[in-house]
Parts: C-alpha cells; structure tokens; sequence
C-alpha cells in the first residue's frame, strides 16, 4: 500500500477572512497552543481528527474547505 | 519559544551541569571504585542529584513567573505526540544500556563499574528524550 500524499490547509486564508483571527485566538478555540496551529499551517504537523473537525467547525465550513489531501501520482 | 519547550532546555541543561560532572570524575578515575560503604563515591552521586534538583526548581520557578499563563496551560495534542516520540527513542536506549549493563557486564565487570554504568545508561536515555523533544520543537514538527 502505498503512503504517498500530502495534506494541505487553508488555516491561514480563513482566519484572515475571519476578521484576522490570530494563531493563538483559534489555538484557544479549539484547545491546542498557538505554536500547534503554527505547524499546522505550515504542514509540519498533521492534527487529530478531533482537532481537524474543531477548526472546521470555528471556521464554520466543511471539513475539506480547510484540510486537502493531494494523492502521490499512481497512488 | 513555547514554554514546554523552555522547560526541556532546563531538564536538558541541568542533567548535563549536574551528571556531566560527576560521570567525568568517574571516567577520569578520580574516585575510588572500592567497595561499601564508598562515602566518596556516594557523597559525588548526592551532590549530583542535589545540584540537579536546585537546578531544575529553580528554572522551572523562572519560568513560570516570567509566563505564568503558558505554564498553567495542560500539554496539548501536539506537545504530547512529541513526548511519545521522544519516549521511543530514549526507551531503545534505555533497553540498550539494560541488556548491556545486565546482560553482559556481570561476566567481566563488577560492583561500582556496573552501578556507574547503570546510572549512566539510564542518564544517556534521559539525554536522548529531551535531546529529541527539544529538535522536535525546533523544527516545529
């Protein structure tokens, strides 16, 4: 089985449509640290999928609005 | 730099400031490997432990008066992935240095040479859980 693929996010397009909320703001919301959010965003650090689902759900949007996962070629 | 972070610099810090001393008289042959009760040997292994316990306090008292609210804040799911991480690899070496230590060294070695080794290994593993704890926080990871 293949492993390929990674996950992308759109963490920081949302929360600056989202009145600028900063990484600690959301942090708070949905109960990890301002750094954790910083490796989300910068895909160093894949959530929970508690977490993934909490930052949806400030945001307000589907789960895949935030999170993508793009596949390795022939995967 | 997140407090969890600060705080494995000062566990870091103080076990090489504390053991890091006392190992090197060790190897360097400055106390005697006689037999018990070896005052020296174990007067070197409290003042050690001592040095480390006051070095640790007193960091983590700094720390947490230089940012009171990151230090209330429960480790999260990202701090405790690193954490079992870390606790992997310190856990080979800590295996590592048992079936050395238990293993092998009783049919050529004896008495303070396997204590000696013993503190060590379980020291090196400690190392090794801060020392990756502590890279993983640098590269965010």
């Amino acid at each position: 089985m293949s492993t390929g693929g990674t996950i992308s996010n759109r963490i920081r397009a949302l929360r600056f449509n989202h009145a600028e909320m900063s990484q600690a703001e959301l942090g708070q919301q949905i109960g990890v640290t301002r750094q954790t959010i910083a490796a989300i965003e910068a895909g160093k650090y894949s959530p929970s999928l508690e977490a993934a689902f909490r930052i949806a759900q400030v945001f307000n949007v589907p789960l895949d609005e935030v999170f993508q996962w793009q596949g390795a070629p022939g995967a | 730099m997140p407090y969890r972070e600060k705080s494995a610099w000062v566990y870091l810090v103080a076990i090489l400031l504390s053991f890091g001393p006392y190992f090197a008289l060790v190897a360097a042959g400055h106390v005697p490997m006689e037999g018990l009760p070896n005052l020296r040997m174990m007067g070197y292994y409290a003042s050690a432990c001592v040095a480390q316990v006051i070095m640790l306090a007193g960091g983590h008292i700094y720390l947490r008066l230089s940012s009171p609210e990151d230090a209330r804040t429960p480790p999260d799911e990202r701090d405790r992935a690193l954490m079992h991480r870390s606790r992997n690899w310190a856990y080979y070496v800590l295996i590592t240095g048992a079936i050395w230590v238990g293993g092998f060294m009783p049919f050529f070695s004896a008495g303070w040479y396997i204590v000696n080794s013993t503190f060590f290994m379980i020291t090196l593993a400690e190392c090794v859980y801060y020392i990756t704890l502590v890279i993983s926080y640098r590269k965010q990871s």
